[in-house]
């Protein structure tokens, strides 16, 4: 940082921190979120890295839904790059001819989209055509309800505005003469649109399409209101996440950011390339052969960058090559399994210690009471629909504490909780007790344990999205 | 007109009319009006719609502002109960969304200026580029992706509630996504790139010689930041903040997704009165009263920094 340099060391050593915690808070979650793409347990998490293993990508792969959303997605983002370059350069075109006074004003209308929050977009035009749908007399299911039409519309009106801008930036360096002296050359207008406007804007129309494109792909504000019967990708994924997490997801923001990743450094390895072309008064085309020069690499980050992903993605391979996740998973289950035995035979050995206790104690059961009171502090526990069926029974703190002082009828606790299980469907008579995760911290949480147990005992991701459903109540149940 | 024929030709010329009038007045004026229009009405079926009873009311924006007929809440000026009724829990979301958008911007400002000015004034060429593209690759991963990270991260098993049981700092779980933890996070990282991109831009064309001089003339680092580069970005700032405040405000996929059970956004409460409520005159009139608040936020900007439209486009 050469412009501190010398005035305060401290300065320097804040920077250093600060940048950390900027691109850690910047990256660090993407890349725990690729860390649990490729970890076992079926509900995402880095933590405990069970096995590695890529199942996650071949569930993404099945899904249906993700599929057929996709293609919606392509649809909508095809249109809409389409409608938006078309309104978006008509917009820029117009802004450099527009009358001086109207100018301001004029402008401030087409960027206005930008700044509307998009649900107010969706709404607004889910209304208005709906509007437009029943005055000119069309069925419910007509073709202006439809959801693809209704969101291209949507996100195109906003979506044109970013076009615009891009549009105006190489505008603000277009000589105009060049199209006068076009005209006085006896070239038609559309001749010198096509041949000397077109070309001149190609470079300002291939960054505004991917711009767009992009918008659109990853818009959901505007779309959730305009969708229709035809999801999104953005859609979809926001209808999993809010119902139920499996790492599929992961996997999938692993190859988004893959993708962007790859498209980012091709980007700058062209820019580059363009850099020196203009340095040393070549046309790019000429330096592609010096791309295999060391100095060249040695030059360019970018290439760099691409080189180690190149070798990690080799390293991945090879490293699947030796290593069996079938092999691990069992493995991981045996352990499991032993920590639970283990769990279950001290709990077992507590629970005997506790009889004894109690029968020590016998006296307090003529302590005079009502039959109507015994139970109450244990009953909560079990019924409750997140935690495991023994959940707080068995927590050694509740034993310890809770159930001889204020149950007052220690004999009767016992057979209160055995009954417990039944009141609670769809779950072994064990439940959660066994899973070493709730023991181990605490009785149970609301998204994480219930998946725990369906997750390890499966390979098929749409078991695991359904259990996972009961147990997303944080997120979920907010709408 | 005539002579804008003359210029563009008859062909290029009505593309641009037919274009720019398409999107002005079909795709940005006429849904606005719709839903201003339909947003005075009442909830009525499809099939009553346009008949005698279809008329104008101001029902939706009296529910938003004191609740149902029967509310039993009243309203509390300074401790002084009042008579009139008030919508409690509608308001009470309006103006946590509001303040917290705020905050959020607050703390990006603070978060993304030091970056903005080291990357605008200490970096150039290749390494800038570096840190532009860690900074974009981010943003291009999906609004709901970036949700979900968040959600893996403060979930009751995630990460960080697992570093710290492990360090023994905390003996349960601490949920992060009840107590909205992981919803302030979240948001505040969903728009952080477009915090920093416009002060960047703004900063990167301060000549460093004028750094230089007030550092010569024996300026302490933070005078030099408070007199001469703040009042040279103050454009990208107010661009920055304007943009950060709105999407923040108008936020949607965060709040669902890292939001606590029994807390709201306001655009919550405008997508439930559309889809399980089933009342797009309710939910219009709630849209309304956010846009019209944004319209009013920007123009507050606009004047508090005295920098004009064009330049918050940017």
């Amino acid at each position: 940082m050469s412009a501190e340099r010398g005035t305060a060391p401290f300065l320097k050593v804040a920077l250093v921190v600060y940048l950390v915690i900027f691109f850690g808070y910047l990256l660090g979650p993407l890349l725990i979120m690729g860390v649990t793409a490729f970890n076992s347990p079926g509900f995402p998490r880095a933590a405990p890295f069970e096995c590695f293993t890529f199942e996650w990508f071949n569930t993404l792969y099945n899904d249906k839904r993700i599929v057929a959303s996709l293609k919606h997605s392509a649809v909508v983002g095809a249109g809409t790059v389409i409608l938006s370059l078309l309104l978006g350069l008509a917009g820029a075109l117009v802004l450099t001819q527009i009358w001086p006074r109207l100018r301001a004003t004029y402008y401030t209308v087409v960027i206005a989209p930008i700044l509307i929050p998009g649900v107010v977009l969706g709404i607004s035009t889910l209304v208005f055509w709906g509007r437009l749908n029943t005055m000119l007399g069309l069925p419910d299911d007509g073709f202006l309800r439809n959801g693809i039409f209704l969101t291209i519309l949507g996100q195109t009106t906003f979506i044109a505005s970013y076009c615009m801008l891009v549009f105006i930036a190489r505008l603000q360096r277009f000589d105009q003469a060049q199209m006068e002296a076009a005209l006085d050359l006896g070239a038609t207008h559309a001749q010198a649109f096509r041949k000397i406007l077109l070309p001149f804007l190609k470079p300002a129309i291939g960054s505004a399409a991917v711009i767009a494109f992009l918008a659109s792909f990853e818009n959901y504000n505007t779309t959730t209101f305009t969708f229709g019967t035809f999801p999104t990708l953005t859609i979809e994924l926001a209808q999993k996440v809010r119902y139920g997490i499996n790492p599929s997801i992961s996997a999938l923001a692993v190859i988004i950011v893959g993708i962007t990743v790859l498209g980012a450094l091709l980007h700058e390895a062209y820019k580059r390339r363009e850099a020196l072309a203009m340095a040393h008064g070549a046309p790019v085309g000429s330096l592609k052969s010096n791309l295999k020069l060391p100095s060249f690499l040695a030059g360019n980050p970018a290439a760099v960058v691409l080189v180690l992903v190149g070798l990690g993605f080799v390293g991945t391979l090879w490293f699947s090559q030796v290593h069996d996740p079938a092999a691990c998973k069992a493995d991981i289950r045996e352990l499991k399994r032993l920590e639970a035995d283990e769990r279950r035979q001290e709990l077992l050995k507590r629970r005997q210690e506790q009889r004894l206790q109690e029968q020590m104690r016998g006296p307090d059961i003529f302590v005079p009471r009502t039959p109507a009171t015994p139970a109450p502090p244990a009953t909560p526990a079990p019924t409750s629909p997140g935690r495991g069926t023994f959940g707080d029974v068995f927590n050694p703190g509740n034993l310890g504490g809770d159930t001889p002082g204020e149950g007052d009828a220690p004999g009767e606790d016992q057979p209160e909780a055995e009954q417990a299980p039944t009141e609670n469907p769809g779950r072994g008579s064990f439940g959660d007790v066994f899973n070493p995760g709730n023991l181990g911290g605490s009785p149970t949480d609301d998204s994480g344990s219930p998946t725990d147990d369906s997750g390890s005992s499966t390979d098929d991701s749409r078991s695991s999205t359904d259990d996972s459903r009961s147990s997303t109540d944080d997120g979920g149940s907010t709408d | 007109m005539s002579a804008f024929f003359e210029r563009n030709g008859p062909l290029l010329g009505s593309y641009l009319i037919v274009a720019v009038g398409f999107w002005i007045l079909v795709l940005i004026l006429l849904p606005q009006l719709a839903m201003l229009d339909i947003s005075f009405r009442y909830n009525l079926p499809p099939s009553l719609v346009g008949s005698e009873r279809d008329v104008y009311t101001l029902s939706n924006y009296q529910h938003m502002l004191f609740g149902n007929p029967g509310n039993p809440d009243r309203l509390a000026i300074l401790g002084y109960q009042t008579d009139m009724p008030i919508n409690k829990i509608d308001l009470a979301v309006f103006a946590k969304t509001i303040f917290v958008a705020v905050c959020i911007t607050v703390f990006d400002l603070i978060l993304c200026y030091p970056l903005a000015y080291y990357l605008g004034q200490s970096r150039t060429g290749g390494s800038a580029r570096i840190f532009v593209l860690l900074l974009i690759i981010p943003y291009w991963v999906n609004e709901i992706l970036r949700a979900f990270a968040f959600r893996i991260i403060f979930g009751t098993s995630g990460v960080i509630n697992t570093a710290l049981l492990g360090l023994g700092v905390i003996d349960q779980p601490y949920d992060f996504i009840r107590e909205n933890i992981a919803l302030y996070a979240g948001l505040g990282y969903a728009y952080i790139l477009l915090m920093i991109f416009p002060i960047y831009n703004a900063i990167e064309s301060l000549d460093h010689n004028q750094v230089e001089a007030a550092r010569d003339l024996g300026s302490p680092w933070w005078r030099i930041h408070w007199r001469v580069v703040i009042p040279f970005a103050k454009p990208g700032i107010t661009s920055g903040c304007t943009m950060v405040f709105m999407l923040t405000a108008g936020a949607l996929a965060a709040p669902q997704i890292l939001g606590g059970p029994s807390s709201l956004w306001f655009t919550q409460i405008i997508y439930q009165w559309f889809n399980t409520g089933q009342n797009w005159a309710r939910g219009s009139a709630y849209a309304v009263v956010l846009l019209i608040t944004c319209i009013i936020f920007v123009l507050f900007m606009m004047r508090a920094f005295k920098v004009k439209m064009g330049e918050i486009g940017k």
